[in-house]
Order: structure tokens, then C-alpha cells, then sequence
């Protein structure tokens, strides 16, 4: 699976395939990971070198404390880069919003409906892709102007799913 | 003569002085409060009682239940550690009145040093240099206090008279500023100590925060232990000290010991005690205050010497004479101690409180660890952040430093947040290793995650720890979320499985 994690602006690409080997921006490593006495602390030996560190999840991402140094780390696979793009920070606060859906996939449940009023950050939809259940939250206040699928309806990506106006 | 002590105190401080009781044979009493059955020192001790609920107004400030608790228990004597009851005149005479020993400076002494103007005004009496203020002039009013402050000359620094802790503290750069911050310091005083009484000092620019260990005897003996370097303080609480001082030498460290044994002198004391001293880049060096019990920080002083200064406390109280002469006192090599906080140095220094999952502490050659927690233990929100001190001998020290930074990365506290990142980041700065710094170095040119050397290899290591702990969520996740791989549900397949073997 692929992932980028992000630490301020700099992203570095990393692909785990199986237990031991992974590649970071294209190049292959040997590792070994074990979580250590039931903690949230963590040991990594990576091509021969030793690490650990201290990894606590944090509103922003992942906290990672490695020799006395912190670093918050937001890490994102494929799917979730997909959602943060659509309801990232390019959608305006005025005039109206279509949700789109960020992946192909199963609606699962529809927690609204036409007319109600939403607030920033309610759950709109449940939408299920690779097999994974991801809310689709409301991006900002107002009301629900049209509904355009409803449980059980499969979406294609970047399908419009609501307005939110 | 006593052979049982009641310490008054708890955390790593009482566990230190059940050790130094338990190498003379001496019994060691407990005292706790609700929130500290489970402590260290409760089980460490021969016996123990419980003194009251958590808040230590309702425990461990109560003087006379104490005192109580000493007496049925047979206790020839008390220690009072440090914090709490360690510097109140009114504890050491109730204590005496109770025909039990107090091990710590007579009470009058105390009294002296306590209020720190009349500290001011005795030790300048008796020829010690103080930093130029208000000294002897005793109680003044707002209007009196406007009236000298340009003769003394800004900035300057008001100071409660009761003080301690910073509290009731000032900084005034000017003096259309002073009435204000007069009564803001007075406020806040009066609050902390019961007594709004202030002074006023001249605030010393680039100087550094230098103390010497004293110890006297009954038998008209003081010397000092040479001095300790407690420089790197934020909000005037030391975070890290280590002796000797990099600023200092021989002929220094001769004649400010011989001031400070002076100024001991002065308000006839007793047992082991600190001469705080500010000393300014010229060397020129003021009397601060003295404080009238063991510090925190003696670790370092015992580490460089060699003596146990709280089995030295012991023996005094016991009426002996020191055992060492001031011909006696080298220090050798170099100490280190790095006081460790349950507090988040990347969240403004906020107390942390909660269970210690883990604890693993640094051994190996050169390091001693105080403490009273272990894994399991909850810190409460009740009680000082200081949970450990991390104290490190070398030969020298470069060699302390390099031990306390592998000593640092050895140290695994889990389930509180420390500053144990703090330390290895001061640690790791320049001006630390240059001895280049004084008193505001930590809050005026410190910060942390300052770009180092592997600074970019750390960040990948911590992206790739980061990813491989996600990855590892996510496929806990993808299981519970993962339908059926069957194409009926499992319910139906259990019903067949279960039909297929009747």
C-alpha cells in the first residue's frame, strides 16, 4: 500500500508491501518493526540502524518523539489524499457547495435530507470503498439544497452527491 | 540520641533520606497523605502513617499532626526535607517544644533567613556584599519605595520580603511603571505568603545564578562544599545544575566559600544550608539569599566530594562534629544533574498528570537517579511536577555532558510527558557546551527542535515510524471493516458448517 507522509511541507512517498521490506521515495529498505511491551513505543531497525521512538496519535496527525526531537507527521494512503483533495481547503464559504464523492464506491447511509440545515463537521454520508466505511463530513454550515443519491446507490468518483448551499 | 527519624516530606526527597537513615541504622518513618499510599517512600520505609487527604494543606503541611505522629510512634526526630515545612520557623519550635530534634538550622536562623530583607541587612552587616536595594531600611511604603528606586537606578526587580518562587516578583524598567507593578507584586504577594511587604533589588543583567554548600556543627565548625552552577532556570525554577561552575576558579571559589561561611556565621547556623549568590561578568559577586534546608540539587555537590550531605545532616542533628575539615574538601571531576519534570516542554511546560506505564531508567557507569515513581504509579495533580533527578559524574565536563545526553536517550518515561526532551535539546546546544550562558538563557535564546546536524535523517526515520504505525491501524481497521470474503454472510455459513457436521 502506498502512502505519503507529510511533516510541515516536505512529503516523503512510502510503499509497504509486506513485513519486512518497504520503499521510501523509490528506494528499498530492509525493516523490522515491533511495538514494544504493549506500549506506544516503538522500535525500528531499518537497514542495520537502530531506532525508537515514541508515536501517539494528536488531533493533526501523528506524533512522533525521536531523540528528544517531536514531529507531528500526517500520514495519508492513496484514498484518504483523495478525500482531504475534495474537501480540502479550496471550498469557499459562501455560495453552494456539491460534495462530490472523493472515490468510487457503495453509499451505505444517508444521514440527512433535503432541507436540513448541517453544520460544519456533521456526518452527511457513510460511504464504503475498498472496503473501508469513510464519513463524508459537512464542510462548513448550511442547508442541504439537493440530495442526489441515497443508500444503497453505488457512486462513481467525482460524482455529485449533495449541495450544500 | 535518636535512632529513629519521621521524614515530613514524600516523592524522590523522602525516599533519599530513608536511604541515608537506612546506611546509618537509623529508622526511617513515613509520613502520606491520601494520594500516596502507594508510594515509594511509604514502601521503603519501616513504618509509615497516614496524615490526611491529598491536598497538602489537609496533609503534609500539617505541622502538628506531625508532630503528633513523631511523638506516638516514639521518633527522636524530624526531617523536614525540602518545600513544605522545610523553611517555617513556627515548625522547627513546635517541633523543639516537643522535645524532638529538628534536623535543619535552629529556628531563630531560619527566621532570619526567611525574611529576606532582614537576610539582606544581617549578612551586609557582617560584610557581605549584597545587591545594591533597599536593605535596612525594613517595612516600606509605596510613596517611600518611588522615593529610593532612582538611587538604586532601573531596571530593578520588586521582591516580597516573605518570597520565594518567583512570587511577588517584578521586573521595572522604569519608573513611570513602578506603581503599578508596586502593587501588582504586593497583590500577589500578600496572596502567596500572607504578607504584602516588598524590597527592592537592582536587577543584575548577564549574571549568573551561583550557590554554595554549606555545613556546620554544633561544635562551631562551618565549611562550605564548594559551589554549584543552577544558572538554566525558566520562571526562576532550576531545571538543571551542575557543579563546579564553568565560571569559576580556584581563587574565586576560595573567597566566595569563605563569604559564605561568613554569612552562615552570621545568623549562627546549624546543619547543612545554601548561599545563594549572584555574580556578574566581571566576577563581581552579591549575596542573594540563603536557604535553610537540603536543595534539590545537592546531588552534584555529593557527587564531586564525595560526601553524603544528608547522612552529614543526620550526624549533626546527632550533635557530632563534621567529619571533614575545609583542607579536606576537593571536588573532583564533574556533575550534572537534570531535573526531571512531568511537564510538556512543547506545550509551554503544562504539568502532565496521569499512570507511569513505563519507566526504564539509565544505569551504567557515572549515573545516579533519585525518584520516588515506578511504573504503575499515578502522579497527581496535587503535588510538585518534579518526578526525577538524572545526576551524571565524568572526569571532566565534556565527559558529564556526553554521559548526560546518553543517559537522557537511555530514560523511557511513558504515560506522562516529560522535559526530558528540554534536556537533551539544552544539552545539546552550543552555548551550553561553550558555558555560555546566564540566568535568562533559557527563556530569552532557548528553544526547542533548533535545526542540528541529522536533523533531515531524524524527520525520515520519524515519517517512516509514523507510516509503518498507520499501516499497522489501518489494517486493524481494514479487519473489522472487511466484509465477508465468502460470498454469503457468515451467519448462513455457520448454519451450513454446523448442519454439514451433525
Amino acid at each position: 500500500m502506498k502512502y505519503v507522509a507529510s511533516l510541515g511541507d516536505q512529503e516523503v512517498e512510502i510503499e509497504i508491501n509486506g513485513e519486512d521490506e518497504i520503499i521510501v521515495d523509490g528506494e528499498h529498505y530492509a525493516i523490522d518493526f515491533h511495538s514494544i511491551a504493549g506500549q506506544p513505543i516503538y522500535s525500528l531497525l531499518i537497514n542495520g540502524r537502530s531506532y525508537e521512538a515514541l508515536v501517539q496519535p494528536s488531533d493533526e496527525g501523528l506524533e512522533v518523539l525521536l531523540q528528544g526531537q517531536l514531529f507531528l507527521i500526517c500520514v495519508d494512503d492513496e484514498r484518504q489524499r483523495r478525500l482531504r483533495q475534495t474537501s480540502g481547503p479550496q471550498l469557499l464559504e459562501r455560495g453552494e457547495f456539491h460534495m462530490k464523492s472523493p472515490m468510487p464506491g457503495l453509499i451505505i447511509s444517508v444521514n440527512v435530507r433535503e432541507g436540513q440545515k448541517v453544520s460544519k463537521g456533521d456526518r452527511l454520508i457513510i460511504l464504503e470503498s475498498m472496503k473501508m466505511q469513510n464519513e463524508l463530513k459537512s464542510p462548513r454550515d448550511g442547508i442541504i439544497r439537493s440530495l442526489r443519491i441515497k443508500s444503497g446507490d453505488n457512486v462513481e468518483q467525482n460524482q455529485v452527491l449533495m449541495t450544500v448551499g | 540520641m535518636f535512632n529513629k527519624v519521621l521524614i515530613a516530606n514524600r516523592g524522590e526527597i523522602a525516599v533519599r533520606i530513608i536511604r541515608a537513615c537506612r546506611e546509618l541504622g537509623i529508622i526511617p518513618v513515613a509520613v502520606f497523605s491520601e494520594a500516596d499510599r502507594e508510594s515509594l517512600h511509604v514502601r521503603y520505609a519501616d513504618e509509615a502513617y497516614y496524615l490526611g487527604p491529598a491536598p497538602s494543606r489537609e496533609s503534609y503541611l500539617r505541622g502538628d499532626k506531625i508532630v503528633q505522629i513523631a511523638k506516638a510512634c516514639e521518633a527522636g526526630a524530624i526531617h523536614p526535607g525540602y518545600g513544605f515545612l522545610a523553611e517555617r520557623d513556627d515548625f522547627a519550635l513546635q517541633v523543639e517544644d516537643a522535645d524532638l530534634i529538628f534536623i535543619g538550622p535552629r529556628p531563630s536562623a531560619i527566621a532570619a533567613m526567611g525574611d529576606k530583607a532582614v537576610a539582606r541587612a544581617t549578612v551586609a552587616a557582617a560584610g557581605v556584599p549584597v545587591v545594591p536595594g533597599t536593605e535596612g531600611e525594613g517595612d516600606l511604603t509605596d510613596e517611600e519605595i518611588i522615593a529610593i528606586a532612582p538611587q538604586i537606578g532601573f531596571p530593578l526587580l520588586i521582591k516580597a520580603t516573605a518570597g520565594g518562587g518567583g512570587k511577588g516578583m517584578r521586573e521595572v524598567q522604569t519608573i513611570e511603571e513602578l506603581p503599578v507593578l508596586l502593587t501588582a507584586a504586593r497583590r500577589e504577594a500578600e496572596a502567596a505568603f500572607g504578607d504584602g511587604n516588598v524590597y527592592l533589588e537592582k536587577l543584575l543583567l548577564d549574571s549568573r545564578h551561583i550557590e554554595f554548600q554549606i555545613l556546620a556543627d554544633e561544635h562551631g565548625n562551618v565549611i562550605h562544599l564548594g559551589e554549584r552552577e543552577c544558572s538554566l532556570q525558566r520562571r526562576h525554577q532550576k531545571l538543571l545544575e551542575e557543579s563546579p561552575s564553568p565560571f569559576m576558579d580556584d581563587d574565586l571559589r576560595q573567597i566566595m566559600g569563605q563569604v559564605a561561611c561568613k554569612a552562615a556565621e552570621a545568623v549562627d547556623y546549624l546543619n547543612a544550608g545554601t548561599i545563594e549568590f549572584l555574580v556578574d561578568k566581571d566576577q563581581k559577586y552579591y549575596f542573594l539569599e540563603m536557604n535553610t534546608r537540603l536543595q534539590v540539587e545537592h546531588p552534584v555537590t555529593e557527587m564531586v566530594t564525595g560526601i553524603d550531605i544528608v547522612k552529614e545532616q543526620i550526624r549533626i542533628a546527632r550533635g557530632r562534629k563534621l567529619r571533614s575539615t575545609q583542607d579536606d574538601i576537593r571536588l573532583k571531576g564533574w556533575a550534572i544533574e537534570c531535573r526531571i519534570n512531568a511537564e510538556d516542554p512543547y506545550n509551554d511546560f503544562l504539568p502532565s498528570t496521569g499512570m507511569i506505564t513505563q519507566s526504564i531508567l539509565p544505569t551504567g557507569p557515572g549515573i545516579r537517579v533519585d525518584t520516588g515513581i515506578y511504573a504503575g504509579f499515578a502522579i497527581s495533580p496535587f503535588y510538585d511536577s518534579l518526578i526525577s533527578k538524572l545526576i551524571c559524574w565524568g572526569e571532566t565536563r565534556g565527559e558529564a555532558i556526553l554521559r548526560m545526553r546518553r543517559a537522557l536517550e537511555e530514560y523511557r518515561i511513558l504515560g506522562v510527558k516529560t522535559n526530558i526532551p528540554f534536556h537533551q535539546n539544552i544539552i545539546a546546544s552550543h552555548r551550553f557546551m561553550g558555558g555560555q550562558f546566564d540566568t535568562r538563557f533559557v527563556e530569552q535564546r532557548f528553544s526547542m527542535n533548533e535545526s542540528g546536524e541529522g536533523k533531515e535523517e531524524l524527520e525520515r526515520i520519524a515519517a517512516i515510524m509514523a507510516t509503518l504505525v498507520e499501516h499497522r491501524q489501518h489494517q486493524k481497521s481494514s479487519q473489522i471493516f472487511r466484509k465477508s470474503e465468502r460470498d454469503t454472510s457468515n451467519w448462513k455459513w455457520l448454519g451450513r458448517w454446523e448442519k454439514m457436521n451433525r
